[in-house]
């Protein structure tokens, strides 16, 4: 004979509370005694529900209105929910949340491993996976999406454009994808790549430089970033740790959000100076394959490096003044490691001279005749 | 206890079977509403919450939130009886699909006209995209009422909410230009008149609610919050939010079938909000959110035990009425967008 327990039962009715005798009944019944009357509730029963919380029972029944049980006897609980869970098998959260309870420092502790895990070493290295998947049209959209918008604010020299193209063809920088280079007047030092093969050079960067082998490396430099798809990789990255901040902050308050947001740049930056490297080491060696002397990388990183030399103080900490320095010699210590190469091409020597011509005076480019 | 007299008879009937005089206490405010959750068990659900919606790429999300919700509910009091979230993470989820399908086709036809590049295209564009969103609002607010009182109990009796989506598109349409051509000052109005709306269209078995704000004192009210709160850089702030809450909360009342009926009334105070506000960001801030989960109990807490509650009316009394409110599944889509717009 088993012990009856009282609680509170709701009719479903009104929201009269009554009180109820309750006791389990072998074989697999739950008796209900209110106001004199007796039901039996098979445990069995898809009409029976059953929640528990920290401290009470929730045991419905029937159709809608449905009736309500509500427990508070700990031992009743206990026996309950054994008697249910010999029955039917025990859901993943119910184990996970008493895993959480038992030892609620070291299951917190043990979350914040995992995700620093998957943060350090899974979410790069699947962005990357992810990445390679993606076509290389998809690069070609994303350039094309910003081409016109981008182009609109400079002032391209499309005479000067065809020669830089000669130039850059005779290198064979990629095998990918179709490159075009832009050539644009700018007192700017400054060049950039825009993912799919669309490269554009300032008149700015061309008059510092003094040998074809620096043009030569700063379109193999930019054409890294164009081959090895450094912007897309850059998006799915940046995308793919926008997600999984969201999924991690999701329900905590904005102010955690804004921390780990700027977290999360500080390391798309590190990254982003990582791709530069490695868009000087990997041009070096298509300057090598080019035939091209790939000291004109270190040549023109020097270059950059003293026309830099020229920003306010406040600035330089800003930009990446002293991590040129790290390129510089990086780059320096690539060279020996490189196939040496044969003569100049003198062909690219002329096409240089044009431009540099070009860049300097401001004149119509003059091609020489071959 | 009250049956109906007929006033010919009174003479007739025995003076004992005459309606009781109601008892003082009954019409007193006090405290019957508790939150009785603790920080360390609500930490527990969170974060297997979090463990299992991360897994998942957000996927658990509307699991986790039926999850929450039941805690919340189960641990909020009406005279010692818990409340009851009958919501499942299934129907939410099914209303996080209709709403991820509804933002694919507003994001789809937005960047289809960005794309074209042309001047009209874009002005479109973005004309459609923040008509769509804003046009949105009102069936947001409409579903999330539906969903989430078809899904609450107490003592086995459920809420319902019966407006009207028609009603509620012409009270935004109207007030919401109104608000536009008065650069937002007829917004007060707008916000007690949607409360007004919406809170009045709740019901709990066959009783129901029924809030009253006027939008002229709403505005001058949050006028001298602002203002004072300007002039005492910030410190008065504390003090208009009382404000805030005690307009909630005073307007709003509980009328029983048998014409009776129970007041609301804050006793919060202003530096009760100073305490509430103040310990709390500490506790999310320093503790980078794990605290997260003590300070909401702190908040529930504050909030519960703020409300008096004053009146005659029989709680035992309410009859259930709510009968076919499975068929609400229609609406959920509100509740996915989380818009925990609880007036």
């Amino acid at each position: 004979m088993s012990i009856r327990y009282v609680a509170n039962f709701y009719d479903g009715l009104t929201s009269k509370p009554q009180e109820a005798f309750v006791q389990l009944r072998e074989p697999g019944s739950l008796e209900v005694e209110v106001d004199g009357d007796r039901f039996f509730w098979p445990l069995e029963h898809g009409g029976m529900e059953w929640e528990r919380t920290a401290t009470t029972l929730r045991i419905t029944f029937g159709e809608h209105p449905r009736k309500v049980i509500i427990i508070r006897d700990k031992l009743f609980i206990a026996t309950f929910v054994k008697r249910m869970q010999y029955a039917g098998r025990r859901g993943v959260y119910d184990r996970t949340l008493s895993l959480a309870r038992q030892g609620p420092a070291l299951f917190f502790l043990a979350l914040v491993a995992i995700v620093v895990v998957g943060y350090v070493w899974v979410l790069p290295f699947s962005a990357e996976r992810l990445a390679m998947l993606l076509p290389t049209q998809v690069d070609e959209r994303i350039g094309d999406a910003s081409y016109g918008s981008i182009m609109l604010g400079l002032d391209e020299d499309t005479e000067a454009s065809a020669v830089l193209q000669q130039f850059g063809d005779r290198l064979e920088l990629s095998d990918k994808f179709d490159l075009r280079f832009h050539y644009v007047n700018s007192d700017q030092v400054n060049a950039f790549a825009m993912p799919g093969g669309d490269i554009v050079v300032f008149s700015g960067i061309v008059q510092g430089m003094d040998r074809p082998e620096q043009l030569a490396a700063l379109l193999a430099h930019e054409a890294t970033h164009v081959d090895e798809r450094h912007s897309t990789r850059m998006i799915v990255r940046q995308m793919a740790g926008y997600l999984f901040l969201s999924l991690l902050v999701g329900d905590v308050n904005a102010v955690v959000g804004v921390l780990a947001e700027n977290a999360d740049n500080l390391r798309n930056m590190s990254y982003s100076r990582g791709l530069e490297t490695d868009a000087d080491q990997h041009g070096m060696e298509r300057m090598a394959a080019a035939g091209v002397d790939p000291e004109g990388m270190v040549h023109l990183l020097e270059q950059l490096d003293r026309e830099a030399g020229d920003m306010p103080e406040a600035l330089a900490f800003l930009s990446s003044h002293p991590l040129t320095e790290e390129r510089i010699a990086k780059a320096r210590a690539r060279v020996p490691e490189l196939p040496a190469t044969g003569q100049a091409d003198p062909e690219l020597a002329r096409l240089f001279e044009a431009l540099k011509a070009r860049a300097e005076e401001e004149l119509p480019v003059q091609v020489p005749a071959e | 206890m009250g049956g109906k007299v007929s006033l010919r008879y009174v003479s007739a009937v025995p003076i004992s079977s005459l309606p009781k005089p109601v008892p003082m206490e009954l019409l007193t405010p006090r405290k019957r509403l508790a939150f009785t959750g603790q920080g360390g068990d609500l930490f527990a659900v969170l974060i297997v919450n979090w463990l299992l919606t991360f897994i998942t790429l957000g996927l658990y999300y509307p699991w986790a939130k039926a999850r929450r919700l039941q805690y919340m509910y189960e641990h909020s009091e009406l005279d010692s009886h818990p409340f009851h979230f009958h919501g499942t993470g299934k129907e939410m989820f099914k209303g996080f699909i209709k709403a991820v399908g509804l933002f694919v086709v507003i994001y789809a036809v937005f960047f289809g006209l960005v794309m074209v590049q042309e001047l009209w295209a874009i002005v479109v564009g973005y004309l459609f995209f923040m008509g769509a969103f804003i046009g949105l609002i009102p069936l947001i607010i409409h579903g999330s009422y539906r969903y989430r009182m078809s899904r609450s109990s107490w003592r086995g009796i459920h809420f319902g909410y019966r407006g009207q989506l028609k009603e509620l598109y012409a009270i935004c349409i109207r007030d919401g230009l109104l608000t536009l051509i008065t650069f937002g000052i007829y917004g007060a109005w707008f916000q007690m008149n949607l409360r007004n709306y919406v809170v009045s269209n709740i019901r709990f078995g066959n009783s129901q609610f029924a809030y009253k704000g006027d939008g002229l004192d709403f505005f001058l009210m949050n006028l001298k919050g602002y203002f004072l709160s300007i002039f005492t850089l910030g410190i008065y702030s504390f003090w208009w939010q009382r404000d805030i809450f005690a307009y909630y909360v005073n307007n709003l009342s509980w009328n029983f079938s048998d014409g009776r009926r129970i007041q609301f009334k804050s006793t919060a105070t202003g530096g009760g909000f100073f305490e509430l506000i103040i310990v709390n960001f500490f506790l999310v801030v320093f503790t980078f959110g794990i605290g997260l989960a003590w300070a909401h109990v702190r908040m529930m807490k504050f909030v519960m035990e703020n409300i008096e509650m004053a009146g005659d009316a029989d709680l035992d009394a309410i009859v259930q009425t709510e009968l076919e409110h499975k068929s609400a599944t229609a609406d959920e889509l509100g509740d996915l967008l989380d818009v925990d717009i609880f007036l």
